[in-house]
């Protein structure tokens, strides 16, 4: 037995065009490029863990070889602090030529989406001044929230989720290369459970794995341990009109688990269906539009505590309608 | 009629006893200065409240009638960190034999600017572990975020805003010893559009009577004006759930010197404080959510014109989400979110640091990491030690690092982490 263990998700990415699975079309389109040793500026859109990031490092893999990463300026919007940042980086990264046959350097910026309207158009100045000597590939979960400047000026490349049998066959490589026992049925929970996200995916094989083997029950398991049960009892307090409690549950969770809204939103529509929250049907439908509109307005808003206290509220004056379970 | 002395100077209060209204504050005071030194007690105050209350007014009374040496130092003298610490020179002093004891005031520390004044509050804070004297100081609005480093630090009193009663009663004081003709419905008048400022009011008083040497209720209604008021944060609430209008909730919002960001962390903390009824409670929320919308959009797209939408929703929307109108009266209190996330503070940094460690191997964000990775990985740390020392081995976590994840299981990672290591070391050796 080695004595270091990597993430699995990090042990398996495919790091060549080559290694990638599934989206054959973009990977046939982006060996094109390769091939041409050119490409125009390009947006990865789609949703979390489909693959956009690990596509983009196998492009350029394959652009630069082994050593890619000097050729690459890796950038995510969301954890640098602002535009005039970017910018200098930018800078700094384009005045340096590559040595070899490809004229141009790449910058990856993950997070796009996460940059407002005004650094998107300073980032549409940088993109034309250094267009000799870079390319940008921009990365978002959602291509609305780029700037119709930018998306005409790029190729959009659309991710979609991941089908079934391509998130099972993977799993099932990852599992007899591992030498792990893994039940076919399990599998498949694990893709009902990760919805088409890889990366949560692989995760939540390998917690099952060192829980022991990967069944149905350790499955469970971990989501149930790496989703804290707070938002359950959130739900339950506040149907059962205790906002005040639900309330205080609700900060745990953002502070003290460091969830984000999001994250909280799409729980509690997970719980809401589950059958261990007794709701009539028919209001479990009014509460899955509710959360909807509230996941709608946490993109669109700047405080998630707030748009999650309204809906708490709301769970409370629909529990008094029924008697919760 | 000698006008050479500001009234609100020549009638300051002498005694403690001319400090009217204030009589929880007076004794809290009192005490805290007697006891000044002793272990448990802290070494500073902050007198809190609205203007013209009389914060500054009892310092200075109780300084004269107990015998102490009045240092008092405005916002603008104390800006700088120099600036403080030459008074940090005079604080240092204890008092001899002979000489009077003194105490420090510190006149409208919220006015000092924490950006600009770079170290301002830090030099406060240092000032008042050093001192040998007691320390006051006073402060209009004590949940500005400047003096949030500067709370833990001191005994906290808040003045009330005085009365139409008070405020009354001392014009008439005045107009006596002025020996001017004032009429009662014009003191009043002053008295109302006061709001409880007797500084204010005094001055208007003065005003009117030595230009026209008498004060009649026509004189004070074409003279003396409204003024642009600041409230504190709770007063301003009150002010805006209790309003009957819509352009009163809207006057309550601009009347604080809240940011928009502080505005909604107290709205979203005291809708549950004023209203009871669960219908209430989700109008009010759904209002106040509207309004975080537009705020969100004025933000990422710099859309201001939306401004105006914002502030209707969260004024007269929060406002009137109530069924019925009745006058409630709620303790407002600091929003507790601030408090829960500074004592939540190092292990969101390790959290942070964490994230930070493994989004670069994981070609990811931070904030994925902490969503989508670390609950994964807390459960391998907690339920296979031995599989864990493996990953900590392969990300060079630090002790602080597993000793987070892990919790409870922490020795044992660790402990696996350190065979592994020995092992190695004697494979090498043999």
């Amino acid at each position: 037995m080695s004595e270091i263990e990597l993430l699995w998700t990090e042990k398996y990415r495919p790091r060549t065009l080559d290694e990638v699975v599934n989206h054959s079309e973009i990977v046939a389109r982006l060996k094109k490029f390769v091939s041409d040793k050119n490409m125009p500026h390009m947006l990865f859109a789609g949703p979390p863990g489909t693959g956009k990031t690990t596509m983009a490092h196998c492009l350029a893999h394959d652009l630069y070889g082994d050593n890619y990463r000097q050729y690459i300026l890796e950038l995510n919007a969301s954890d640098e602090s602002g535009i005039g940042v970017i910018r200098g980086k930018v800078k700094e990264f384009a005045r340096t030529r590559v040595v070899g046959n490809v004229p141009f350097k790449i910058i990856l910026l993950d997070e796009a989406d996460n940059m407002t309207a005004d650094a998107q158009q300073a980032l549409r100045r940088l993109m034309e001044l250094y267009t000799a000597s870079t390319r940008f590939i921009l990365i978002a979960n959602y291509p609305s929230k780029i700037i119709e400047p930018i998306q005409s000026r790029t190729a959009v490349f659309r991710f979609t989720p991941l089908k079934r049998e391509d998130v099972v066959e993977r799993l099932k490589y990852i599992c007899s290369n591992e030498k792990v026992k893994c039940h076919e049925d399990a599998l498949n929970t694990i893709f009902e459970l990760s919805e088409g996200d890889m990366r949560r995916a692989i995760n939540i094989l390998q917690a099952s794995a060192a829980l022991g083997e990967a069944t149905v029950e350790n499955v469970y398991k971990v989501v149930g341990l790496a989703h804290p049960r707070e938002v359950r009892e959130m739900i339950q307090l506040a149907l059962s009109g205790n906002f005040a409690e639900a309330r205080n549950k609700l900060r745990t969770l953002i502070i003290t688990y460091g969830l984000s809204g999001v994250d909280v939103v799409k729980q509690i529509h997970k719980e809401i269906f589950s059958s261990d929250i007794k709701i009539p049907d028919e209001i479990k439908i009014v509460i899955a539009d509710l959360v909807g509109e509230i996941q709608f307005r946490l993109v669109e808003g700047a405080d998630d505590e707030i748009q999650l206290n309204a809906l708490l509220a709301r769970l409370a004056l629909i529990g008094k309608k029924f008697k919760p379970g | 009629m000698s006008s050479a002395l500001p009234w609100i100077i020549k009638y300051r209060p002498r005694t403690i006893e001319d400090v009217v209204n204030q009589e929880d504050a007076k004794n809290a005071f009192l005490n805290w200065l007697e006891n000044w030194g002793k272990p448990g007690q802290k070494k500073a105050v902050l007198l809190h409240g609205p203007a013209g209350c009389g914060k500054t007014s009892l310092v200075e009374a109780v300084a004269r009638s107990k015998g102490y040496q009045l240092f008092e130092l405005n916002a603008s003298d104390f800006r700088r960190k120099s600036d403080i610490e030459n008074i940090a020179k005079i604080a240092a002093q204890t008092s001899g034999l002979t000489s009077k004891r003194k105490i420090i005031l510190l006149d409208e520390v919220d006015g000092i600017n924490a950006r600009a004044d770079e170290g301002g509050i830090e030099a406060i804070i240092e000032l008042i572990n050093v001192s040998k004297n007691p320390i006051v100081m006073t402060a209009n609005n004590p949940y500005s975020k400047n003096l949030l480093p500067l709370r833990q630090n001191v005994l906290e009193i808040p003045m009330k805003r005085l009365s139409e009663t008070h405020v009354v009663t001392a014009l008439k004081k005045i107009c006596g010893a002025e020996k001017i003709e004032c009429s009662d419905e014009a003191l009043r008048e002053i008295a109302k559009r006061s709001e409880g400022d007797l500084r204010s009011a005094i001055n208007d008083l003065q005003a009117i009577a030595e230009t026209y040497g008498k004060v009649t209720l026509d004189l004070v209604k074409s003279l003396a004006t409204y003024r642009d008021r600041q409230y504190a944060p709770y007063e301003a609430l009150q002010r805006l759930f209790n309003a009957k209008y819509v352009f009163q909730a809207k006057d309550a919002l601009t009347s604080t010197d809240l940011d928009y960001d502080e505005l909604f962390l107290w709205l979203n903390e005291h809708i549950p404080t004023y209203y009871e009824d669960p219908e209430e409670v989700a109008r009010a929320y759904e209002a106040l959510s509207r309004a975080d919308v537009y705020y969100g959009r004025i933000i990422s797209r710099g859309q201001w014109d939306l401004l105006s939408y914002m502030y209707d929703m969260m004024g007269p929307g929060v406002a009137f989400a109530r069924k019925v109108y009745k006058y409630r009266f709620k303790p407002f209190k600091a929003p507790s979110r601030k408090k829960q996330l500074s004592e939540t503070k190092r292990s969101r940094e390790v959290r942070e640091a964490l994230a930070e460690h493994l989004a670069t191997r994981l070609l990811t964000s931070k904030a994925t990491v902490k969503a989508e990775v670390i609950p994964y990985l807390q459960v391998i740390f907690k339920y296979n030690p031995r599989y864990a020392a493996r990953i900590a081995k392969g990300y060079s976590l630090s002790e602080e690092h597993i000793n987070w994840l892990a919790g409870s299981k922490s020795l044992e990672v660790i402990g696996y982490l350190k065979k592994g290591e020995k092992a190695r070391e004697k494979g090498r050796g043999g």
